[in-house]
C-alpha cells in the first residue's frame, strides 16, 4: 500500500534491462561471497569437529568436541599462552594505530605540498603489501647487518630483535602499526575535515584553542570516525597472522591465535582438525570483542554528541 | 517511437551481453578452479617424451644451483620436456605448506623432502606419523624399486627409504653437522681442534681471553629453531644419552618408556646447551640462518655450527678461505663424539602425478653416473652410490675423513608428531630448549615437560 500511494523505489525507476544488469551483478558477488566466504566459514567449523589432516589418503573421524577440550585443558598450553600473546598484540596494536594515526591525521591534514608528501609515505606501506613489509623489517633489525643495530651498538646496546623474548611482540605491533597506518590516519583525516569549520571559528572567539580545543569539540565529533577505526584496528589485529608468520613465526613470545591455527593446521602437524577449532575460537572471540566494542563505542557516540 | 524502441533494444541488448560477460567470466573462474582441481588429481600415466615435469623443493642455494644445472641438461638431451622447478622458503614453514598442497592435489610431478621415513614410530598412525611418513606409509609416493638405477644404491638410501619392501624415495645424500673452524683463526690464536667437551670449553675460553668475543657462530633466526634440535641436541644426546640405551636405540627406550625424559643425561644434554650458549654471538635467536655462511666467512666468529651443505656457500663468499670442521664434543670420551649425518634432500614420485613416465625418466637421468657426481660436487653433500668418484668438492676437502661418517639422528631423536603432547612436537621441543639456552627456564623445568607430555608407544 505504501508504495502505490508513495514515491516508487529506486528500483523501479530503472529500466527492466537496467534491473537485470543490477540484479545479475549483486546475484554474482553474493554467489561469491557464499561460495568462497560462508561455505569455507562452515565447513571450517564442520571440520574443527573432526580429525581431518588435510592429507591426500588419510581417514577423517568425526571426533565431536575433542579438539575443544584438548585446547581448553592442560593438553595444550600454548593455546592459552596464545591467548595471552592474542591480548597484547591487539591492545598495542589498537592503541598505538589509533593515537599515532590521530597525531599524523591532526598535523597532515592540510592541503601543502609537505603534508601531501607525507600523507603519501605514511599511506605507502599499504601499498607494499605484507611480504615486503614484513622483509624491509627484518631487514632493519637485523642483529648483525642491520642498521637500527648500527646506530644502537655505538650505545652499546645489542639485541635479537625478532629474535628476543623481550622486543619481539613490541616490534611486531610496530610493524603492523606501520603498515596500516596510512588507511587509519586517511580515515581519521576524513573525519577531521567533516568537522564544519565555522564550530573551531566559534570556538576560537571564546578562546578555546590547543589542547582545550581538541578534547571538548575535535574528539567528541570524531566519535564516528574512532568507533570505525578502532573496530577496524581491533579486529585486524585479531586475525593477523601473515605478518607474524614473516616476522617471528610466531616465537619470542608472539604466538597470537591467528599464527598457532596457521601452524597448527599447515605446520609439519599437520593437524586441520585442530587447527580450525582455533580458528572457530578466534572467530567467536572476534565476534565477542567486536559486538560489545562497537556498542559500547556508539554509546560513546551519542554521549559525547548530546 | 521507431527510435525509442531502437534504443531500448540496444540497451537490452547491451545489457544482455554484460550479464552474459559477467557470467562467463564468472563461469570460467569456477571452471579454472575445478580445472585444475581435476586435473591435479587425475594424472598418473603420462608420455615420457613430451611436456612438463614439475619439480618441488625449498630454497637451498646450492641444491637449487645443482638442480637448475641438471635440469638444463635434461632440457638438452630431451628437447620436447620442460622442467620446472619451483621453490618456497623454508623448509619448515613455506616449503612444508607448498608441499602438502602439491601432494594433496597431485600438481607436482617429483617432490622433495627432508623429513626421514625411518625410524617410523612403533604404532605409526595418521597422528604419530610425521606427513612424509604418513606419505611414504600410505601408497601415495611411488614405488622406486624396480627402477634399474636402485640396485646402484648404497645400504644407508635403502634403509633409508624402504618400507614394507617398497623403495618410496630416492635419497640425494647425507649431509654431516658439525663445527667449521677458520684455520687461519686457530693458527692465530695457537689453539688445536677439541676432542672432548672440556677441552671444547677450554678452547673458546682461551679465544675469549684472547679477544675473541663470540668463539662460536650460529644463527636461529627466520625459523630456524629447528637448527637446536640437529645441530646441538642431537650430537649431545647421542654422546651423552644414547650410551644408555643397551640394546636398543634412544629413539625406541624413549618410545617404549624405559628411558625417561627427566633422566639426569637429558638434563646434563641441556645444562651443556645452556653452557654453549654464552659463547655463541649474543644475538643469535636473531641472526638469520641464510647469513650463517657469510657471518663465518667474513670472519665474524672463528667457528661456525652448522651442516656441510653450508660450505658451498662458505666458498663462495671466500674462496681463499681454509676450512676445518671437528664433531660437537658433547661428552669427555672422543669415540663418543660423532658428527651428525643428516639424510638430506630426497625425491619421491607421487603415483598421481601429472606425468609420472616423466618423473622417472628424469630420476633415470639424475641417477646417471656423471650427474649425480656433478649434484655432489655442486651440493658438497655425501654421496648414496654404491660406485663413483672420486668426488671433488669443497665440503669432501673440509670433512676429510669425516665425509659420508656420522651417525643417524633418527637413532637418537624419536617421532615427535602431533600424537604427542604440546611441547613434544616438533614445532615446540627445540623451543623450550631456546628458552633454557637463554635462561628463562632451567633445565630440569625443560625436562619436566618433556615428559609430562610424552606417551609412549
Amino acid at each position: 500500500m505504501a508504495r502505490r500511494s508513495g514515491k516508487p523505489s529506486n528500483v523501479r525507476l530503472l529500466s527492466r534491462p537496467s534491473r537485470l544488469v543490477m540484479w545479475g551483478g549483486v546475484a554474482i558477488g553474493l554467489a561469491f561471497f557464499l561460495l568462497f566466504g560462508i561455505a569455507p566459514a562452515v565447513a571450517n567449523i564442520a571440520i574443527s569437529l573432526t580429525d581431518y589432516s588435510g592429507l591426500a589418503g588419510a581417514s577423517t573421524s568425526f571426533t565431536g568436541l575433542d579438539n575443544y577440550t584438548t585446547l581448553f585443558t592442560t593438553q595444550w598450553p600454548g593455546f592459552v599462552a596464545s591467548l595471552g600473546d592474542t591480548l597484547y598484540f591487539v591492545v598495542g596494536v589498537t592503541v598505538v594505530q589509533n593515537a599515532v594515526a590521530l597525531a599524523l591525521a591532526h598535523r597532515l591534514q592540510g592541503t601543502g605540498r609537505t603534508a601531501t608528501l607525507l600523507r603519501i609515505l605514511a599511506f605507502l606501506p599499504i601499498v607494499l603489501g605484507v611480504t615486503v613489509v614484513g622483509i624491509v623489517w627484518l631487514l632493519m633489525f637485523d642483529p648483525q647487518s642491520g642498521p637500527v643495530q648500527a646506530i644502537l651498538g655505538h650505545a652499546g646496546i645489542h639485541s635479537a630483535f625478532f629474535g628476543s623474548d623481550t622486543w619481539a611482540m613490541p616490534l611486531t605491533i610496530l610493524a603492523q602499526v606501520w603498515q596500516n597506518l596510512g588507511f587509519t590516519m586517511v580515515v581519521f583525516i576524513g573525519g577531521l575535515k567533516a568537522i564544519p569549520p565555522e564550530i573551531f571559528e566559534a570556538a576560537a572567539i571564546d578562546g578555546v584553542t590547543g589542547w582545550q580545543r581538541f578534547r571538548r569539540l575535535t574528539w567528541p565529533l570524531m566519535a564516528a570516525v574512532v568507533t570505525v577505526n578502532v573496530t577496524f584496528a581491533v579486529i585486524g589485529s585479531l586475525t593477523t597472522y601473515n605478518l607474524i608468520y614473516i616476522l617471528t613465526d610466531g616465537q619470542f613470545g608472539t604466538n597470537t591465535l591467528g599464527i598457532l591455527a596457521f601452524n597448527t593446521a599447515f605446520g609439519n602437524t599437520a593437524d586441520l582438525g585442530l587447527g580450525a577449532s582455533m580458528s572457530v575460537i578466534l572467530l567467536l572471540l572476534a565476534i565477542l570483542v567486536a559486538l560489545p566494542l562497537v556498542a559500547f563505542l556508539q554509546h560513546r557516540e551519542r554521549r559525547l554528541l548530546a | 517511437m521507431q527510435l525509442s524502441r531502437t534504443l531500448g533494444r540496444s540497451r537490452r541488448r547491451r545489457a544482455l551481453a554484460g550479464i552474459a560477460a559477467v557470467t562467463t567470466l564468472g563461469a570460467a573462474a569456477l571452471a579454472g578452479c575445478s580445472s585444475s582441481g581435476s586435473g591435479g588429481s587425475s594424472g598418473s600415466g603420462g608420455n615420457a617424451d613430451s611436456g612438463t615435469l614439475k619439480i618441488i623443493t625449498w630454497v637451498n642455494p646450492p641444491a637449487v644451483s645443482a638442480l637448475t644445472a641438471i635440469n638444463k641438461e635434461f632440457e638438452a638431451k630431451y628437447p620436447k620436456i620442460h622442467v620446472q622447478l619451483q621453490t618456497a622458503v623454508n623448509v619448515a614453514t613455506g616449503y612444508a605448506n607448498l608441499l602438502q598442497t602439491s601432494v594433496n592435489s597431485s600438481s607436482a610431478d617429483i617432490v622433495t623432502t627432508v623429513d626421514q621415513l625411518q625410524p617410523l614410530p612403533l604404532n605409526p598412525t595418521r597422528k604419530s606419523e610425521t606427513p612424509t611418513q604418513f606419505w611414504s606409509t600410505n601408497n601415495v609416493f611411488a614405488d622406486l624399486s624396480t627402477q634399474p638405477w636402485a640396485k646402484n644404491l648404497n645400504d644407508t638410501a635403502v634403509k633409508a627409504e624402504t618400507y614394507n619392501g617398497k623403495l618410496v624415495g630416492l635419497l640425494s645424500g647425507v649431509y654431516q653437522e658439525l663445527v667449521f673452524y677458520n684455520k687461519a683463526d686457530f693458527t692465530k690464536y695457537g689453539v688445536t681442534p677439541p676432542k672432548t667437551w672440556d677441552e671444547f670449553i677450554t678452547l673458546m675460553n682461551t679465544l675469549k681471553s684472547k679477544g675473541v668475543s663470540s668463539p662460536l657462530w650460529l644463527g636461529l633466526g627466520s625459523g630456524a629453531s629447528v637448527y637446536v634440535t640437529r645441530f646441538i641436541a642431537e650430537p649431545f644426546m647421542n654422546s651423552l644419552w644414547a650410551p644408555k640405551a643397551s640394546g636398543e636405540t634412544l629413539a625406541q627406550a624413549l618410545e617404549k618408556g624405559d628411558l625417561k625424559w627427566n633422566s639426569p643425561e637429558m638434563i646434563q644434554v641441556l645444562q651443556r646447551e645452556q653452557q654453549l650458549a654464552k659463547y655463541l654471538e649474543p644475538s643469535y635467536t636473531g641472526a638469520a640462518w641464510q647469513d650463517m655462511p657469510n657471518a663465518f666467512a667474513q670472519d665474524k666468529a672463528p667457528m661456525l655450527l652448522d651442516g656441510s651443505w653450508d660450505l658451498t656457500s662458505v666458498q663462495k663468499a671466500n674462496p681463499t678461505m681454509q676450512v676445518g670442521s671437528f664433531a660437537l664434543p658433547g661428552s669427555n670420551d672422543p669415540a663418543a663424539n660423532q658428527p651428525v649425518a643428516n639424510q638430506d634432500l630426497t625425491f619421491e614420485v607421487l603415483n598421481k602425478a601429472p606425468d609420472k613416465a616423466l618423473a622417472m625418466k628424469w630420476m633415470a637421468f639424475f641417477t646417471s653416473p656423471a650427474i649425480y657426481k656433478q649434484y655432489v660436487n655442486m651440493t658438497g653433500i655425501s654421496p648414496i652410490m654404491k660406485s663413483g668418484g672420486p668426488y671433488s668438492s669443497f665440503s669432501s676437502k673440509v670433512l676429510g675423513p669425516l665425509f659420508g661418517q656420522g651417525f643417524n639422528p633418527g637413532d637418537v631423536l624419536p617421532a615427535l608428531s602431533a600424537d604427542q603432547g604440546y611441547w613434544d612436537t616438533a614445532t615446540q621441543w627445540p623451543l623450550l630448549q631456546e628458552s633454557v639456552m637463554a635462561g628463562s627456564k632451567t633445565p630440569q623445568q625443560a625436562v619436566a615437560m618433556y615428559q609430562s607430555d610424552w606417551k609412549t608407544g
